[in-house]
């Protein structure tokens, strides 16, 4: 018994680390020289090279881009969150003989790939005055992460009890109170879970930042590093692997610190229940 | 409480922020896809009305098929293999240490977090026919017959870059099964336990039921995700070779932007989207339509 | 009633464009921000010396602003960028404020210009490639240089001016001439084909042969990026129909016969030859330009099909020599038909809706000279003459220089001089097929026969 346990422990650890190979991967392969990445794809380093990271950084203006793509990640998180849940606890929570019908309409949202509007979209930022600006991006980032955020915000209120709000209603609290003081704590956890998802989406975007996001001084890292990535595409793993880490490591970061804090949430949720 | 609750003040404020957000930047760029859908146009310049002559060229072309076929392979191994895998993770990591728990959690989410770029680059250094991982340890257990070049190979080409996709996001479907296992109160498992039920029990009449609205959450989101399925295919093998790896997507931007048929791309997205619509319309109707009771 | 559907579309797009524009009235000014944080590289900053700043810069001192895209697709142009154009733009026109914009390269490039084009937002200067200029020209967004340049003398500076010219007389292009010294050889490693106890083949069936004993000798006998089509695209179909019958790919270039011609339909069934035979290696299809490179300079295949833009690179290796596509029949002689790389098309364009087109095209003149200098400091030929004087050549670029200068019938590039956005991304596709080994020669020629029939370059 005790055997199959340890068994099924080592199992679950196993499975765990095939999803972190791809970490490992990177950090070798960044310390690889250009010809030991070839001849060695997947051991440990024979000998560690740290000039791919230098070069690297020396490249790109790193900490242009960087902040650039955390304004355009947070500016979307604020926005969608907000606007979000909002909309979701109106379809699920208040009477509105549209509401069945809106739900389908936002559901569209996850239909529509982003790829597909992007000559449309971007005549529309134009036209908006908006193109060299932030909001160019976090309008658009917002408008496609409603649908998702929505429909999930939607799911997790309906299964919450109606009594929350009648004693809320009893206290006299109006609408907006009774939201932000009593429910919007309680879907923190989905809210961080949504947060954690769009911040992925979003720090990872490329298509519609390669047209819209032109300028130097408003690219995000993933554009920025765009000539870069060609560059070295063509013939250096060692720096492609420097560089892949480089530009996913604050992803890296904060997933981490979010994942505490998703779990959190959740215990804390799972309390308030 | 209802009527207090809904007027149409708080309707206005609590609904019209994000229904406008998502109408003028989600919505309203189709209607020029639409119009464009229905002219011979080539990215610049309208070359005339054509009517539905997209449609109908764009449907009489056999890469139009594959790509569908493809779409669908990708959509069946994410829902077919995909959720049930997810599942399990999610029940299994439920009752795990919370040490293990942990790891397990931040582990299996780390590939969604990575840009598709990464993911793909990898993929392709294990794919790689002559000194990628899976034909090395192929040769190296014995059974070199095994042996694929397994992304230019017509056979091997979609499920190879399938595992890819299934592999970056299983983790992140367990875990908003997680989420969604999480809200469900404690003393639910602790009755059913206490009556002798055994945990594959409680998983199939207890958990599994209890979260319908987040398993057609995930269902919708990982349907549609995979039905989009393209920038896998970009980085992998440009959708080739020839034509066998292109997904709808992937037909699309090939049609629009690399022959400069925009008509007849944007014709794909329409019915791309109609495709999708109905899809969602039959999830929607027919998939957790019972109400939650706790 | 074609006229009537089409005048109806217009009175639609432009009523479309009407309002567009009616919103956007003259707000572009109120928006540009000052870029300071920008990393643009800003002209005439504070090391240029100030009287000559003053001077150029006009009355009001204030910069003219210039947006430019450039490919960004090799190391080549990365070294350009950074030790050619950066460190000189503020001496050489001190008058402009310069942002540059990756293009990245290929398709991405060409998705880029096409969409601002569409929402009429052109850079001042960019790198023009013959995969858009089509729809660039019909839309007014590319300006023939010709008066310009006969003005200011630059013209002169080209060996070969004529060269510059697009098939309507105009020049649109300014680039070092590089490109027309770029031709595919086959690069070998000298070792390797001793060591396999090989000779350099003449004929192709040679060629096949060289390829078995090296493949039993262990070794990859040649590689050439396939992903997307990539060779079979840019030189191998050509090569492979050229040394069967070099007229036949000369009047194909020039749309003088078609693929239902049986010397053209034998390029398809070579490819085919090597590919049932073993001379490339598994997963060629797919196989990446870097990872091709790679296999080569690691001495893991013997031989390398490629351009001769990468022999300054390769010439390095003291192992590496090269020999040209050798002969599959008596009407082919290597020194006799050569395929060539560059189109008029290729190099810095200016837009025709700049506001200073004076200005941009100076800048187009600078950037094609960072061009020159760059390519001339590698070595490789070029027909911009820069003023310095010639220096030493490599053995392998003299080798290189002597057998290509005087062959008499220099072929242009199929993939540049005669297919349009969509024979081009077809030809792709089927290029690709074919390295399969999946698909045969037959059936490739019928698609292409096709695929010419509708190919709309010649039209214009």
């Amino acid at each position: 018994m005790i055997f199959l346990k340890v068994l099924s422990r080592l199992f679950w650890v196993a499975v765990g680390c095939t999803f972190l190979f791809p970490l490992y991967w990177m950090v070798t392969m960044s310390l690889k020289s250009k010809n030991e990445a070839y001849a060695n794809p997947f051991g440990i380093p024979a000998s560690w090279d740290w000039l791919n990271f230098g070069e690297a950084l020396s490249k790109y203006h790193f900490y242009t881009y960087f902040q650039n793509s955390l304004i355009y990640t947070a500016g979307t998180i604020a926005l969608t969150l907000t606007t979000g849940s909002m909309l979701a606890y109106c379809l699920s929570r208040m009477q509105w003989k549209f509401n069945s019908a809106a739900l389908f309409y936002v559901s569209l949202g996850l239909i529509v790939p982003i790829e597909v509007v992007v000559i449309p979209l971007f005549q529309l930022i134009k036209t908006l005055h908006i193109k060299n600006s932030y909001l160019g991006l976090i309008l658009p980032y917002s408008g496609f992460a409603i649908a998702s955020c929505v429909l999930m915000l939607y799911a997790f209120l309906r299964s919450l009890p109606k009594e929350l709000e009648e004693a809320s209603c009893m206290d006299g609290a109006n609408v907006y109170q009774t939201y932000f003081r009593i429910i919007f704590p309680i879907v923190m956890p989905a809210l961080m879970t949504q947060c954690v998802l769009i911040f992925i989406r979003i720090w990872n975007e490329f298509p519609l930042a390669f047209i819209i996001a032109s300028k130097d001084q408003f690219r995000p890292l993933t554009v920025g590093l765009l000539s870069y990535f060609i560059n070295v595409g063509v013939a250096d793993w060692g720096l492609i692997g420097a560089s892949m880490l480089l530009s996913s490591l604050p992803m890296i970061i904060v997933y981490l610190i979010g994942n505490e804090k998703i779990e959190n949430a959740l215990t804390a949720g799972a309390i308030l229940k | 409480m209802n009527k207090y609750f809904s007027t149409k003040m708080s309707l206005f404020v609590f609904a019209a922020p994000a229904l406008l957000l998502f109408t003028v930047f989600c919505v309203y760029p189709l209607l020029p896809e639409i119009w464009m859908s229905l002219h011979d146009h080539d990215g610049f310049r309208n070359l005339g009305f054509v009517g539905l002559d997209n449609y109908r060229e764009v449907l009489s072309m056999p890469s139009f098929w594959t790509a569908h076929r493809n779409t669908y392979l990708i959509v069946g191994i994410s829902l077919l293999l995909g959720l049930p895998l997810s599942m399990m993770l999610s029940l299994f990591m439920d009752v795990q240490t919370p040490r293990l728990r942990r790891f397990f959690k931040t582990a299996a989410m780390f590939p969604a977090i990575l840009s598709v770029t990464v993911v793909a680059q990898i993929w392709l250094a294990f794919y790689e026919p002559n000194w990628g991982l899976f034909n090395s340890i192929l040769h190296s257990i014995g059974l070199s017959d095994w042996t694929h070049s397994w992304l230019t190979e017509k056979k091997t080409v979609m499920p190879s870059i399938g595992l890819s996709f299934l592999w970056q996001y299983i983790g992140l479907n367990a875990i908003l099964f997680y989420t969604g296992i999480k809200t469900i109160p404690k003393d639910y498992y602790e009755a059913a336990l206490l009556d002798g039920a055994s945990f594959a029990q409680v998983c199939l009449k207890i958990t599994i039921p209890l979260l319908q609205n987040v398993i057609k959450y995930v269902l919708i989101l990982s349907t549609l995700g995979s039905m989009a399925f393209y920038s896998h295919v970009r980085v992998m093998t440009a959708g080739g070779p020839g034509d066998t790896s292109r997904t709808v997507i992937y037909q699309m931007y090939y049609m629009a932007f690399d022959t400069s048929q925009f008509g007849k791309g944007t014709a794909i997205a329409v019915i791309f989207i109609l495709q999708c619509l109905f899809i969602s319309f039959v999830i929607q109707r027919f998939v957790a339509r019972g109400k939650l009771e706790f | 009633m074609k006229n009537k559907s089409k005048a109806r579309a217009a009175v639609l797009m432009a009523s479309a464009l009407l309002l567009l524009s009616a919103c956007s009235g003259g707000n572009e000014k109120g928006n540009s921000q000052p870029s300071d944080s920008s990393p643009s590289v800003a002209a005439g900053s504070a090391e240029a010396p100030k009287d000559s700043a003053q001077e150029s810069a006009g009355t009001d001192g204030k910069k003219i602003k210039m947006r430019v895209i450039t490919i960004t697709t090799d190391e080549n142009r990365n070294n350009i960028m950074e030790k050619f154009i950066k460190p000189k733009i503020a001496e050489a026109l001190p008058n402009l404020e310069v942002e540059f914009e990756p293009g990245g390269g290929g398709e991405d490039m060409a998705n880029k210009l096409k969409t601002l084009n569409a929402s009429e937002d052109m850079p001042d200067v960019f790198w023009n490639d013959a995969g858009y200029f089509t729809p660039l020209k019909s839309t007014g967004s590319i300006m023939d240089l010709t008066p310009y340049i006969s003005k200011d003398g630059f013209l002169n500076k080209y060996s070969v001016p004529d060269a510059l010219k697009h098939v309507d007389g105009g020049i649109y292009s300014l680039s070092s001439g590089a490109d027309t010294y770029f031709t595919p050889v086959i690069f070998y490693h000298k070792d390797m084909f001793e060591q396999a106890g090989v000779q350099v083949p003449a004929t192709f069936d040679e060629f096949v042969q060289i390829s078995k004993s090296l493949k039993s000798k262990g070794m990859v006998p040649a590689v050439t990026p396939g992903k997307d089509g990539w060779g079979p695209k840019l030189f191998l179909l050509q090569q492979m129909i050229q040394i069967g019958d070099p007229q036949a790919m000369a009047d194909l270039v020039s749309n003088k016969t078609n693929f239902d011609n049986p010397s053209v339909q034998e390029g398809a069934a070579r490819i085919e030859t090597l590919v049932k035979e073993g001379v490339f290696p598994d997963g060629i299809a797919n196989l990446d330009y870097g990872p091709a490179m790679e296999m080569f300079t690691s001495k893991k295949a013997a031989m390398l099909m490629m351009f001769t833009w990468e022999l300054p690179n390769l010439a390095k290796d003291e192992t590496v020599d090269f020999f040209p596509f050798p002969s599959a029949g008596d009407k082919y002689d290597p020194t006799k038909s050569v395929q060539f790389w560059g189109s008029p098309l290729n190099g810095y364009a200016v837009s025709g809706k700049t506001k200073h087109p004076d200005e941009a095209v100076q800048l187009a003149e600078f950037l094609a000279m960072a061009d020159a200098l760059y390519f001339e400091t590698t070595g490789a030929p070029i027909s911009l003459q820069t003023g310095n004087p010639s220096s030493e050549k490599s053995p392998l670029m003299q080798k290189f220089v002597d057998w290509y200068n005087p062959i008499p019938q220099k072929i242009a590039s199929m993939a540049l001089n005669s297919l349009d956005a969509r024979a081009s991304a077809e030809i792709s596709t089927q290029g690709a097929n074919l390295l399969t080994g999946e698909y045969a020669a037959a059936d490739f020629n019928k698609a292409l026969s096709k695929i010419w029939s509708e190919n709309t370059w010649f039209n214009n």
